[in-house]
This record gives structure tokens, C-alpha cells and sequence, in this order.
């Protein structure tokens, strides 16, 4: 991305936008990812420029004006070089007067017009850019819980700022370096063609040198930059890894082990790096011989053709200018294409998840549902997470209005995935689910979402203060309503005792509070939210017991008179419950009371005496 | 930057010897504007096809030392910074493996992680840069300077006004654009963070229903960023313009100056085009010369905090003999007191494990129960009293001889990429694969392993991502059982397998711990109640030691605790 300024300076010339702050550390012929399919990615990101395109237009303008003018600086400097003889003594200074003077246009206008371009640039780049990370986050709003579920964090955060800035930087830079390389070279070469056509033949010489140069370089360059970078990979997991895990590592004395495979993967590292910047390191001098070989060329074919008066010595001096600038830009080109490629694919990649399959929109004629009673019933539900694999086989079930039905069974058994489907997370493949007597698909997804309240084990806080978490769920509530809420849950006695109670800033994900306050918070959170049904998915897990016996309290006061589904693997949580269900394997393989089950003397027995037995024992 | 000095010694000669091509490389730079104008000035002006031709040849010759040395100096970089780079993070990476838990307690890992990675990077692009232009570019600009004088001292005057100006206005630059860019990156941290909040509450999102909420927010931080950065580049869009324009007006002086000069005979119309051409070289040296610095501040920030790690010294001492012990697996902790920082976390803890024996240790979070094992590895150091393993205090001991006594089932578990047979090797590299079946077996993983298509060859993601959390628990509990530890610890290690599984788990410890000396941190009651010893600690202090019929008893903690687990029917008959 960063173009190398290892090289000698042009003469003469200012060139469009001036050096850039480029430092070519790393970036410079770095690994280069091809998108896909580059035309119609790129049309795609076209329809992003919309009302830009008419500012994008005007950007145009000035750079061909600015070109324009750039390319008569040469020209105009071999004109006032002209005005003085060579011979000592005699200054045309009426041509040099105008010459100057010109040129003097020139280099301001050149200048106000450069920073013209920035500053339009500026907007329109980031105006775009803003409009493409605004709808990538809109569309993340309508993609199904499955879609978060199958890609880690790390993976889509790096579309949404990496990629993006990839576009962002595609538009602001190769846009505008393209456009004025493009005209440069061509005015160059018809200014050289105008000025004089046998120098500009010599003066091509070089030219098929230096393509041939720059595309065997960037052929190996390109493979090994990205070799580096997959071994750069590669250590940066196994640093992650060990570092996190560093107390393992000390635990089981694998100290060396790890240090001999990070230096495996260091050296390999190291020893792909130094090829890298060898081979890219190798352009710039020979490119710079190439480069002055044209330049005696031109001086010899133009001393030849001055002895002969076809040509003056000011046409050569603007002619060894042009010719300068007619190499620069062509290395330029190559640069920014690997630029402009890195950016398509970047934007191909945010397309990639624009294009994701949303969450169905509610069929027309959705009702709304407002007054939810909570009478739940499953009716030979199916469902698998993939095609393949059946997680749940007709299932049935009925839960009657304000009733609690307990889940228990073991890991993986299907427990939380009856929370998945009752909320829509995901639909199910065969049978139906009744909520009031209606399929649940009949709803609006919203409706029937706000209907329920969960608790999850893994309780989310939202950065900002304690006041607004609680009112995540509802939003209209009172300052007293808030403060009910914690009551009820048994946070108010917390929050209270904290420097600036309610109004306490929570950092991300709340990790200011203790596991259990974070609960409560949680918790208070759906008692204000009103849900008309009740879902407790592990919500005590992660607690010691002395603190669940807190907030068991509040979750009990919380049930009463609500549908609830409560998912726990402690027995002791679930006694009170109206139903219990045992789950295995997708099916449904005991279902009663607390008595009922264990007089059954089934699994919920055997798995409740495992749990109690000891206890119970003792205690008689 | 102490930890420097041993890398500068090291490669002091090929540093140097990278220097002196570069300086060859600059002069042989220098050279060419002077006989590009001896070529205009003499053997164009004069016609001297000869001279144009030898001057031609001496400019490619010197053209050709100039790229030799270039590639000399490109070689020699490449394998210091390169090398240095390797070595640097491999002598990190050593130091952290060899600092204690009390010492890597100062960094978080993510911080860790960073200095490992981009800290390293960023010095070793700067030491690249150091031999590839950075001294180059104070080289050309005052080479500029002096050849520029001598052609022309007159017109060197230009020079004295033109360059003063551009390196006021890359100091203006620097000191204006930094804010900004530092306002941009909080901006963007901002976008971020919304992203990155949303995406791990996805589902509380969906459930409240708060999707205009969200995305008001998200258009909030959006929109900040997009005016703060289009603020910061609209100012430094000023900069570029002026300073080519400064140097584009001294040129144009020169050019008149210049006329004059000639037309009074005082000069040669070569000079002016040489003039100019130093000029342009100047400006970029003095634009490099910016770049520079701005490097030069990053890599010393990422140096300062690799040396922080450098710094840290491990305070653990042991003697290096051994002294016999005849017991195996018991333990002695004597009026231990611990702290992290000050606040203490134990105290006067004392308790005694014979060998054989299972002790289980409860208390709510935050009572100092991992604390208290942590100690046993040597992981941390008492502040006062001491801990003895088999009879030998363990402040004597080599942490590595201690740790190979003992086996940890942590709490967070961790597993690493690889297949799970390696995962389960890490316990004991020499296990046989009987062994680690029938370590598997008793951690009750074997069903499941083997129920996977590729079994024990199964390739775990980075963290064992492919695993539920409680598959995890379980192999990290047959990597634990596969040591053949004198000691085993169980930190909490079943929370996430159910009831069932976990009985089996502890059916299988009981067979095979016999002789082996158990610690068992749980939540539970039901999982500590038949152990040898059950030790209630609350605030860091055993408020009391004993059977659970005992501590029933005895223990108003342990009381409490019970009560919380059973629920109200039992509490009811109590």
C-alpha cells in the first residue's frame, strides 16, 4: 500500500499529490488477496457512491486539470531554460518573465487544486464507507441467531473494520492515483511524442525493461509475502494460545515444548521475511539503473540530434523531466492495483455477508401478538441444526398457562434448543409449536419475542450505567419502576451500596460486577421487560450456591403466575417445578412431578439419588 | 532499554557494515544531479558527442556501484531486522515462559500477546527502516545542502528560506495531525466496541426486541467517526499542497534568479537544472526525514513496553540438590498467608493431606479456594509460612521437579490445536495409547472420542472450539489422569458436566486415586461429601475441617451452604 520513496528524486517536477507519508516497512508488495469475481464487485461497489458520484466527478475535473498543468511544468521549465543562452551573457528575460510567470500559475493553481482534491476526497470516501458500515450493521440486525453461531467473533469483526477499511482506503487512495497515473502517462507521452518523437523512441527504450523487472520481481515477491503472512499466522496462534493458556503450559512443565515450537514456526517466520524483503528490496536500485540508463540515452540521442539543431538544449531538459515522469507513475500503477485489488476483495467480502440469507420476514397477515396467556404446547416437533443431524424427533408436550416446566437431562441432551425454537431463534423442521393455540409462526417474530423473558447463564451487560441495562427490556419505564425491579431481584442492596448507584457505569460486558450481581442485573432486566412467559436457561449455573439462594428468591417471585421453562442441571433449583422433563437424546424419556418421577424409580431418580442421596442420608 | 543492549552488540558489525553501503548508496545518489548537468552544461552545449558519451558511461557506472551497494545493504538489512526480529521474539516469548504467575499478573495476556506480535514488529520494521532510509535521508538532505552550496552559493540562499519553511511546516504537520488521529482511533474504538458488544449480546438483542436501539447507536458512533476522520484528513490535506508549493516557488526563484545569474555570465544554465534537481532532493529528504521521527516514537513506545517485560525478574529461588523423601503425596500447608496485592487472601491456613487421602475444599467465590491450590504448584509464593510437599518445603524445591508430582484439572479449561491424543499426551508424553484410553475412560471421554469419525486423531480448533464445554472439562481431566500424579487437583473442573457423568467421573477417581493424594475444589456439596476430609473456607480463612457429619455438626458456614443446596424440602426437616 505504502509506496517506496527509496529512490532518487524527481527532477523538476512536482507531482500530483506530493510525496506521500508512505513507509514501505511491511505493506510494500505485500501479500495481495484476489478477490473473486473483481468486475462485478467492483460495479456493485459503485451503486455505494450514489450521490458522491457527482462530487467523484468534479474530483475528476481537477485532476486532469491538475495533470494538464503538471505535465506543462516541464515544459515551461525547459522554456525559461531556453531563454538563457549558453553562451554566457545573453537571457531572453522577456520569455523568461512570461516562463516564470507561468510556471508560478501553475505551481499555485496545482496547489490549491491538490488540496481541493483532498478535501473533497475526504468526504466522499468516509460518506461511503459510513454508508457501507451502516448497512453491513443494519443487516446484522435481520440475520438469524444461526448465523452468529456458526462464525466466531473474531472472524466477523474483521469484516467490519479491517475489510472496511480496506474499502475506505481503495477509494481515497487508488481512485484518485490511478486516475492522475493514468493521465500523466498519457499527457507525458503526448507531450514527448510533440516535443520530439526520436527522443521519445529512445526514451521507451527502457520500458519493456522495466515491465518485464516489476513482474518477475512482484511474481516472487507476491508468493513469498504471502507465505509470510500465513506463517505469521501461524505464530500468532500458537503465541495466543500459549500465553492464554500459560498457566497450563507452567502446570504440566511444558515450557520447552512450547518455546521449541514457537521457534520452529519463529524461524521458518524469519527465514520467508528475509526472501521477502530481499526480493522486494532488489526493485528500487535496479529500477533506478534502468532509469538512468534511459537517461544517458536520451542525452546521448539528444546531444546527437542538438549537434545536428533538430532539437534545443531546453527541449532536452524538458524532455529528461518527462521522461523521469513517465517511469515514476508506471511503477505507481503496479502498486495501486495490488491496492485496488486488496480493496475489492476487501469490499467482496462485506458483500459476501450483505448477501447472507435474513431472517424470514413475518408473512403478511402476522398477528400481533398483545396479550400473551402462555399456554405452550409442542406437537411432534423435529428439528436438527443441520439437515443431517435430527436433534429432536416428535417431540410433544403441553404447558399449561402460569405452569413451570423444568428441562434436566444431560449435556447436550437438546435442553436449550426448546428455548431456540419457542423464541424462533431457529424453526422447526417438521411438527408444530402452540403458543395460545396458535403456531408460533403466525406471530410477528417481535411480538412473540417480547412476550418471553430469558435469563441466560451467560448474562450480557451492555456498556453504559446500571439505570439503563435494567431498562434494555423497556425502555418507557419510570426511574420507580427501575428501582422495583432491583428490588424484586434483590440487586437494589448492591446497587445502592455502589458510589453512584444506579448511575454506575459499567464497563464492557459489566466486568465491574461480580458474576452474581451481573445476574441480578439480568434479572431485574426481564422482571421490568413484563414477559408474559419466563425462560431460565442455566441462570444459576456460574453461582456459588450461597449467592444463588439470592437470587432463587427473586426467580421464584419472578415465576409466579408465568409460563415458565426452566433449564438447570442442578436438581435442587428445579424440586418446586409443576412438570419435569427428562431429556436424552432429543427425546422427551420421563415427564411428571418431583413425586411422580421419583416414584417412577427411572432416570430422574437415579439421577436425583446421585445428586442426594448422600445428603438426604445424612441428614436423617 | 537495557534488554537492547546484547542485540546492539550482536549485530553492531552488520548494522555497520549495512550503514556504510547505504552511505555509498547516498553519495552515488548525490553524484548523478552533477553530472546530469556536466552532460547538459558540457557535452550538449558544446556539442561534445564524446563527452556526453563518457560522461553517460561514468553516470551508469555510478549508477550500477549505487544499486550494488543498494543490494548489498538490501541483503544485510533484510537478515539483521529480520534476525534481530526472530531473536527478539524468541528471547520474549523464553522470558514470559520463565516468569512466575505473580510476575505475568502485572499484564493481562491480551497485553502480553501484543508485545509478542505487533511491540516486536514495529521495532524490528524500525531497524529495517534504519538501514534502508533512515539514515539515508539526514545523509541526502545535508549532502543536498553541501553540494547544492558549492554549485552555487548565491542560490543557496534559496535554500536557506525554502528549507527552514518546509521543516516548519512538517513540524506544524506533526503536531496538528497527531490529536486528530489520536480523536479518530477513538472514534473507531468506539465503532467497535458497538460492533463487537453487539455481536456477543446478539441474543439478548433479539429477545428485547432492541434492534432501532442498537442501531441508533451504532449511527451514532458511525457517524462520529465519520466527520472526526474526515476533520483529520481535511487538515492534513492542507500540508502536502503547502509544502510542495514552497519548494515549487523556490524553484521558480532559482529560475530567475538564476537568468539573472547567467545573463551577468556569473553562471552556467547546467547549474540551474542541477540546483533545482537538489532542491526536490532535499524536500524528500526532509519528508522522510518526518516519517522518521513519527516511526522513531512508535518503535520507542513498543521498545518501552517489551522492556517492561524484560524487566520482570522471577523472585523464585530453589536449591538445586534434592532432598530424599520417603512419603508420597503428603501434604503440609503451616500457617500459610497469601496475598495477590496487598489485600490478603489467606490466612493462617493450615491443613495437612496424608497421602491416599481426597480432600475437598468449598467455600462461595471469592473464599481463596483456588488461591490456595495455585500455591501448591508453586505457581505463587506465600508471603508467610510454608507449604511442604512429601516433608520438603516447597520454597526448596525446582517448581519443574515439584510440578511433575502434580496434576492440575483447571477451572477455565484449556486445551491447545492438535489432535486430542496430543492434548492428552501433554499430561505424559510417553503415554501409550492404552494408557491414554484408559486415562479417557475414566474421565468418561473415551465414548465420546471415540464416537467421533477420526477418534483420538481428532484435530481440536484453537481453544478446542469444536468441543462443548463439558467434552472439554473431560479431556482436560484425562490429560490430568495420564501424568500419574503423586497429586492431583481438581479445580471445579465438572462444572459443566451433568449429574450423571459426574458420578461416573468420581466412581472411576475413587478406583484409581487410591494411594493418590485428591485436592477437589467444588461448588457442591454432593461433590465433596465423601471425601476423606472436607475443608469450608470463607473470607481466606478454614472456618472449619472435618467429615461432612461433622462439619453438619459443627461448621455454621457449612451449614449454610448445605442448606442453600438442598432446598427448602430437606431444609424443612432439619
Amino acid at each position: 500500500m505504502s509506496k517506496s520513496k527509496d529512490q532518487a528524486a524527481p527532477p523538476l517536477v512536482s507531482s500530483g499529490p506530493g510525496p506521500r507519508a508512505g513507509f514501505g516497512g511491511q505493506g510494500r508488495g505485500g501479500p495481495v488477496v484476489k478477490p473473486k469475481n473483481f468486475k462485478a464487485t467492483l460495479q456493485r461497489l459503485w451503486q455505494y457512491f450514489g450521490k458522491e458520484r457527482k462530487i467523484l466527478t468534479l474530483i475528476l475535473l481537477f485532476i486532469v486539470l491538475d495533470s494538464v498543468l503538471m505535465l506543462s511544468a516541464p515544459y515551461l521549465l525547459g522554456k525559461s531554460i531556453d531563454a538563457m543562452s549558453l553562451t554566457r551573457g545573453t537571457v531572453d528575460f522577456g520569455l523568461l518573465e512570461l516562463t516564470v510567470f507561468a510556471l508560478l500559475v501553475a505551481y499555485l493553481t496545482d496547489a490549491v487544486l491538490t488540496f481541493l482534491q483532498g478535501w473533497l476526497m475526504a468526504g466522499v470516501s468516509q460518506r461511503i464507507v459510513k454508508n457501507l458500515r451502516r448497512a453491513l450493521f443494519a443487516k446484522l440486525q435481520k440475520l438469524p441467531v444461526a448465523f452468529f453461531d456458526t462464525r466466531t467473533h473474531g472472524e466477523l469483526m474483521s469484516r467490519l473494520s479491517n475489510d472496511i477499511d480496506n474499502v475506505s482506503n481503495t477509494i481515497s487512495q487508488s481512485t484518485t492515483q490511478l486516475m492522475s497515473g493514468v493521465i500523466v502517462i498519457l499527457g507525458t507521452l503526448v507531450m514527448m511524442i510533440v516535443l520530439s518523437p526520436i527522443l521519445t523512441l529512445a526514451s521507451l527504450v527502457t520500458i519493456p525493461l522495466v515491465f518485464l523487472l516489476t513482474r518477475t520481481i512482484a511474481r516472487k515477491t507476491s508468493v513469498l509475502f504471502k507465505n509470510q503472512q500465513i506463517q505469521l499466522g501461524k505464530l500468532n496462534g500458537h503465541i495466543e494460545e500459549t500465553i492464554t493458556g500459560l498457566h497450563v503450559v507452567k502446570a504440566f512443565n511444558h515450557e520447552e515444548k512450547v518455546i521449541e515450537q514457537f521457534d520452529l514456526v519463529n524461524s521458518k517466520l524469519s527465514e520467508i521475511g528475509v526472501k521477502a524483503q530481499i526480493w522486494s528490496g532488489f526493485l528500487m536500485p535496479i529500477m533506478n539503473v534502468i532509469n538512468n540508463i534511459g537517461f544517458t540515452v536520451v542525452a546521448v540521442v539528444g546531444a546527437m540530434l542538438a549537434i545536428k539543431s533538430l532539437v534545443t538544449i531546453g527541449v532536452i531538459a524538458s524532455f529528461l523531466s518527462y521522461s523521469r515522469q513517465f517511469v515514476r507513475p508506471l511503477n505507481d500503477l503496479a502498486n495501486i492495483f495490488n491496492v485496488l485489488q486488496s480493496g475489492v476483495a476487501g469490499a467482496e467480502r462485506v458483500f459476501e455477508i450483505l448477501d447472507e440469507q435474513e431472517e424470514p420476514t413475518d408473512p403478511p397477515g402476522a398477528i400481533e401478538l398483545t396479550q400473551p396467556k402462555g399456554h405452550v404446547v409442542f406437537e411432534d416437533v423435529r428439528f436438527g441444526y443441520r439437515p443431517d443431524v435430527s436433534i429432536f424427533e416428535n417431540v410433544s408436550f403441553e404447558s399449561e398457562q402460569g405452569s413451570s416446566t423444568a428441562l434436566v437431562g444431560p449435556t447436550g441432551a437438546g435442553k436449550t434448543t426448546i428455548v431456540n425454537l419457542l423464541t424462533r431463534f431457529y424453526d422447526v423442521t417438521g411438527g408444530t409449536i402452540y403458543l395460545d393455540g396458535r403456531d408460533i409462526r403466525d406471530y410477528t417474530r417481535d411480538s412473540l419475542r417480547r412476550s418471553f423473558g430469558i435469563v441466560l447463564q451467560d448474562t450480557y451487560l451492555f456498556s453504559g450505567t446500571i439505570k439503563e441495562n435494567i431498562k434494555y427490556g423497556n425502555p418507557e419505564a419510570t426511574d420507580a419502576e427501575v428501582e422495583a425491579a432491583a428490588a424484586m431481584a434483590n440487586a437494589d442492596v448492591f446497587i445502592k451500596r455502589l458510589p453512584k448507584q444506579y448511575d454506575t457505569l459499567l464497563s464492557e460486558n459489566g466486568s465491574n460486577l461480580s458474576q452474581g450481581q451481573r445476574q441480578l442485573l439480568a434479572i431485574a432486566r426481564v422482571i421490568l421487560a413484563k414477559p408474559a412467559l419466563l425462560i431460565l436457561d442455566e441462570a444459576t449455573s456460574s453461582i456459588d450456591t450461597r449467592t444463588e439462594l439470592h437470587i432463587q428468591e427473586a426467580l421464584l417471585q419472578i415465576m409466579k403466575g408465568r409460563t415458565s421453562f426452566i433449564i438447570a442441571h442442578r436438581l435442587n433449583t428445579i424440586r418446586d417445578a409443576d412438570t419435569i422433563m427428562v431429556v436424552d437424546q432429543g427425546q422427551i424419556v420421563e415427564q411428571g412431578s418431583h413425586d411422580d418421577l421419583i416414584e417412577l424409580q427411572g432416570r430422574y431418580h437415579s439421577m436425583f439419588v446421585n445428586q442426594f442421596k448422600n445428603l438426604e442420608g445424612a441428614n436423617e | 532499554m537495557n534488554f537492547l543492549k546484547p542485540y546492539i552488540k550482536k549485530y553492531a558489525k552488520p548494522f555497520s557494515v549495512g550503514v556504510l553501503f547505504l552511505t555509498f548508496e547516498a553519495i552515488c545518489d548525490l553524484m548523478q544531479p552533477t553530472i546530469m548537468s556536466k552532460i547538459i552544461d558540457i557535452g550538449v552545449a558544446n556539442q561534445d558527442l564524446n563527452y556526453v558519451f563518457k560522461m553517460g558511461g561514468l553516470m551508469l557506472l555510478i549508477t550500477a556501484f549505487g544499486a550494488l551497494s543498494a543490494s548489498v545493504r538490501n541483503v544485510v538489512a533484510s537478515n539483521v531486522s529480520q534476525n534481530f526480529g526472530m531473536g527478539l521474539r524468541s528471547d520474549l516469548f523464553r522470558k514470559i515462559q520463565s516468569l512466575s504467575a505473580r510476575n505475568l499478573d502485572k499484564f493481562d495476556s491480551a497485553s502480553l500477546i501484543t508485545r509478542l506480535t505487533n511491540d516486536v514488529t514495529q521495532v524490528q520494521v524500525f531497524t529495517n527502516g534504519l538501514m534502508r532510509i533512515f539514515v539515508k535521508a539526514p545523509l541526502l538532505c545535508l549532502g543536498g545542502l553541501i553540494m547544492a552550496t558549492r554549485l552555487n552559493s548565491q542560490l543557496a540562499v534559496v535554500l536557506a528560506i525554502v528549507v527552514p519553511i518546509v521543516a516548519l511546516l512538517i513540524v506544524i504537520n506533526m503536531r496538528v495531525g497527531f490529536p486528530f488521529f489520536k480523536k479518530v482511533q477513538k472514534a473507531l474504538d468506539r465503532v467497535n466496541g458497538v460492533m463487537r458488544e453487539y455481536l456477543s449480546g446478539v441474543r439478548v438483542v433479539k429477545a428485547f426486541n432492541r434492534f432501532d436501539y442498537e442501531v441508533n447507536k451504532f449511527n451514532g458512533a458511525n457517524e462520529e467517526f465519520q466527520s472526526t476522520s474526515i476533520a483529520a484528513t481535511r487538515v492534513m490535506a492542507v500540508f502536502s499542497p503547502a509544502i510542495m508549493l514552497t519548494v515549487n516557488i523556490g524553484i521558480v526563484v532559482v529560475l530567475w534568479v538564476g537568468g539573472v545569474r547567467v545573463s551577468e555570465g556569473h553562471m552556467q544554465v547546467g547549474h540551474i537544472i542541477a540546483f533545482t534537481n537538489y532542491m526536490t532532493q532535499i524536500l524528500f529528504s526532509l519528508m522522510l526525514i518526518s516519517m522518521v521521527f513519527n516511526m522513531f516514537v512508535r518503535a520507542r513506545a513498543s521498545a518501552a513496553r517489551i522492556g517492561e517485560v524484560f524487566a520482570e525478574e522471577n523472585q523464585m529461588t530453589w536449591s538445586d540438590q534434592l532432598p530424599a523423601t520417603t512419603t508420597r503425596g503428603r501434604i503440609d500447608f503451616e500457617q500459610v498467608c497469601f496475598s495477590y496485592d496487598g489485600e490478603p487472601v489467606l490466612k493462617n491456613i493450615t491443613l495437612t493431606c496424608l497421602p491416599g487421602e481426597t480432600v475437598g475444599i468449598i467455600g462461595s467465590t471469592g473464599s481463596g479456594k483456588s488461591s490456595m491450590v495455585s500455591l501448591l504448584p508453586r505457581f505463587y509464593d506465600v508471603n508467610s509460612g510454608s507449604i511442604q510437599v512429601d516433608g520438603v518445603n516447597i520454597q526448596h524445591l525446582d517448581p519443574k521437579k515439584l510440578r511433575e508430582k502434580i496434576a492440575i484439572v483447571p477451572q477455565k479449561t484449556t486445551l491447545f490445536t492438535g489432535s486430542i491424543l496430543e492434548n492428552i499426551k501433554w499430561g505424559n508424553e510417553n503415554a501409550t495409547q492404552a494408557e491414554i484410553e484408559r486415562a479417557a475412560q475414566m474421565a468418561q471421554a473415551h465414548d465420546f472420542i471415540a464416537n467421533t469419525p477420526d477418534g483420538y486423531h481428532t484435530r481440536l480448533g484453537q481453544g478446542g472450539v469444536n468441543l462443548s464445554g463439558g467434552q472439554k472439562q473431560r479431556v482436560s481431566i484425562a490429560r490430568a489422569l495420564v501424568r500419574n500424579p503423586e497429586i492431583l487437583i481438581l479445580d471445579d473442573s465438572t462444572s459443566a458436566v451433568d449429574v450423571a457423568t459426574e458420578a461416573r467421573i468420581k466412581e472411576a477417581l475413587k478406583t484409581y486415586a487410591r494411594g493418590l493424594t485428591c485436592l477437589l475444589i467444588a461448588q457442591r456439596i454432593t461433590s465433596v461429601i465423601d471425601a476423606d476430609k472436607i475443608v469450608v473456607l470463607d473470607q481466606g480463612e478454614i472456618v472449619g475441617t472435618g467429615t461432612h457429619e461433622e462439619l453438619m455438626k459443627t461448621c455454621d458456614v457449612y451449614q449454610q451452604i448445605f442448606q442453600s443446596q438442598v432446598g427448602k424440602e430437606v431444609q424443612a426437616d432439619v
